[in-house]
């Protein structure tokens, strides 16, 4: 007798979220399989991958980095190039010169650099802040006002800030919010009920639920993402249903993998092969755990992980 | 004089008045009948409430609707809709009910609690699946047994009561009440998970020293894969109001630990129903949040 695979799909559904718009708009989740069981049911929406752009990328160090983006000078021109990188799917502006104890840089520069992005640039735009909860509260509210209508996401609400980030982004504006919570599945779940308590509706909110670079804990994130997908598929939890995207790059080259010298670390060759390494490994195991999209930085990486997800879709 | 039986058709075309929606502040917000949490079923629309049995007897919505809402809002899973013994007009009375409450509440789910079997028949005619299949409210092993042919015939669930004539004197007598029915059931082609059992609750003042037995039942009951459930406030019966949640909550963690799937409650006790949610939490049916209490 014939072998007749048995599909097993579940009742549960990731909520489709939508970002961008025209014709470069992607929607992330909508599956209701564990991550790339296509033998289960087609998934519709393949993993997304977007290039982060940070405002300091001028200070990044890597030679083959450096040469995609020669010459550029400005946010615009660094975004522009990055729309040419083979893979990219969305564009991520990190805006860490904000951080009042780094260079401090100004709200107003910073929303007049993502408003001069958003006017040059047809992907999809997420917005990165630099991790001071003050300063994000208002440089969050401040690109979601200057970007409305370009349906952007904002990473993230936090437990301390959800209230204004969630009211101002995603109520105000209506641009879509990441829900950030540091690996932890009950903190997640609550969060997402917090935002939901503010009339956000669910298909606004996208899952950050922590990071780590592979060999940092990652087998933290990697259960937390696995009992989150499913919470969300085999219990039905509306409360989890989000999609979940993942900041693979600034973890995974601030790591000592990727930044120590190779005077100092001879034995373990190239840097910058190593960083793009570093960024494949937890691109990878970020996807195969469940998330929708992730967020990262070389084009030798994104070139790999976009072929990874083109033949496991 | 012979005189004609309408069909339920004709019977929902000229008997049954149309149903008005009323908007009143509560959204039924779905039931997933896959889903391994404990199913509530609100017992507060019943006949003997004089209010409700005037408002089926005149069709008036507004009583009605009301311990509908209140039930919702406080998070029933399914409610039960007894119209009393209805010998007259129970077909187009029992259609009545089901459309109103299904039209105002999203389709909440209901079990359709009367002796007339006629008009369970024509409430599931008119019965919305969205969020469940209907519940038989109820056969027994006993002159009730037909009503699981009833609900095999239609596709509905059925809840079964382990006892034929007055109460199962003990487990063994239970147990093969619970078996032959299950065997009636199947042999008409019904999901052995379709037929919910019910041990029959006990009053503790006059019976106290049955209880542990029947949570035994309920025990037996899950070992062979079985849902149960059951008119769980029996139990506290001629109790002080002030004793009665408590009593009627410790009951139900017991019985939940023992493998009860479903109970017949009123969801405005929320003593009980913190306790059903609790429940749920440990037996890892839904994942925790802080907010579990609130959902």
């Amino acid at each position: 007798m014939a072998f007749t695979p048995k599909t097993a799909p579940f009742s549960g559904k990731i909520n489709a979220v939508t970002l961008g718009t025209g014709d470069k708009a992607i929607v992330i989740g909508g599956q209701n399989v564990m991550p790339f069981y296509t033998f289960d049911a087609p998934i519709e929406n393949a993993p997304k991958i977007g290039v982060e752009i940070s405002d300091l990328a001028a200070n990044w160090d890597a030679p083959a980095l450096n040469e995609f983006y020669a010459g550029c000078t400005t946010m615009v021109d660094y975004a522009k190039k990055a729309e040419t990188m083979p893979g990219a799917d969305f564009l991520c502006l990190h805006f860490e010169s904000a951080d009042p104890n780094g260079e401090n840089r100004s709200v107003a520069e910073c929303v007049a650099d993502a408003k001069a992005v958003a006017d040059a640039v047809t992907m999809p735009i997420v917005i990165m802040g630099c991790k001071n909860i003050e300063k994000d509260g208002e440089l969050f509210s401040k690109i979601a006002e200057a970007l409305q209508g370009k349906n952007i996401l904002v990473l993230s609400a936090r437990n301390e800030d959800y209230k204004t980030v969630g009211a101002s982004v995603a109520l105000a504006y209506g641009q879509k919010v990441g829900a950030e919570t540091a690996d932890d599945i009950n903190l997640a779940k609550q969060l997402n009920i917090m935002l939901k308590g503010l009339s956000i509706n669910p298909e606004n909110i996208v899952m950050n639920i922590g990071t780590a670079a592979v060999g940092y804990g990652f087998e933290y994130v990697a259960s937390t993402l696995d009992r989150v997908r499913l919470a969300a598929l085999a219990q039905s939890d509306a409360d989890l249903q989000m999609p979940i995207m993942s900041p693979v790059s600034p973890d995974a080259w601030s790591v000592k993998e990727s930044t120590a010298t190779e005077e100092d670390e001879p034995a373990w060759g190239n840097r910058e092969e190593r960083a793009i390494d570093m960024e494949v490994s937890t691109a990878a195991a970020n996807l195969t755990g469940g998330a929708d999209a992730v967020i990262m930085r070389h084009p030798a990486a994104i070139a790999t992980i976009k072929k990874f997800i083109t033949e496991l879709v | 004089m012979e005189v004609k039986e309408l069909s339920f058709e004709e019977l929902l075309a000229t008997k049954v008045p149309e149903i008005k929606v009323v908007d009143m502040g509560v959204k039924y917000k779905g039931h997933n009948p896959e889903s391994p949490t404990f199913v509530t079923i609100g017992e507060r629309i019943h006949c003997i409430a004089p209010s409700i049995r005037k408002a089926m007897d005149e069709r008036d919505p507004e009583p009605i609707l009301k311990r509908a809402a209140e039930q919702i809002a406080a998070g029933a899973t399914y409610l039960d809709v007894n119209i009393g013994p209805a010998e007259k007009d129970g077909p187009e009375r029992m259609m009545w009910a089901v459309k109103l409450l299904q039209e105002n509440f999203n389709n909440v789910p209901l079990a359709l609690d009367t002796a007339n079997k006629k008009a369970i028949e024509a409430g599931i005619k008119v019965y919305n699946r969205t969020n469940g299949k209907p519940i038989v409210n109820s056969a027994d092993a006993g002159s009730r047994i037909s009503y699981i042919d009833l609900a095999a015939a239609n596709d509905a669930i059925c809840i079964a009561l382990c006892s034929a004539d007055g109460i199962a004197k003990d487990n063994e007598e239970r147990m093969k009440h619970c078996h032959n029915m299950l065997e009636r059931g199947m042999s008409l082609g019904m999901d052995a998970t379709d037929l919910w059992f019910d041990p029959l609750f006990l009053v503790v003042k006059g019976m106290q020293d049955k209880q542990m037995e029947v949570l035994e039942a309920i025990k037996l009951f899950a070992s062979e894969g079985l849902k149960s459930t059951g008119g769980l406030s029996n139990n506290s019966n001629g109790a002080p109001k002030t004793v009665r949640p408590i009593m009627d909550s410790a009951l139900v963690a017991m019985a939940m630990m023992q493998g009860l799937t479903s109970a017949i409650v009123n969801p405005n006790d929320l003593r009980l129903m913190e306790t059903i949610k609790s429940c749920d939490i440990f037996k890892n049916h839904v994942l925790y949040s802080d907010s579990y209490l609130d959902l």
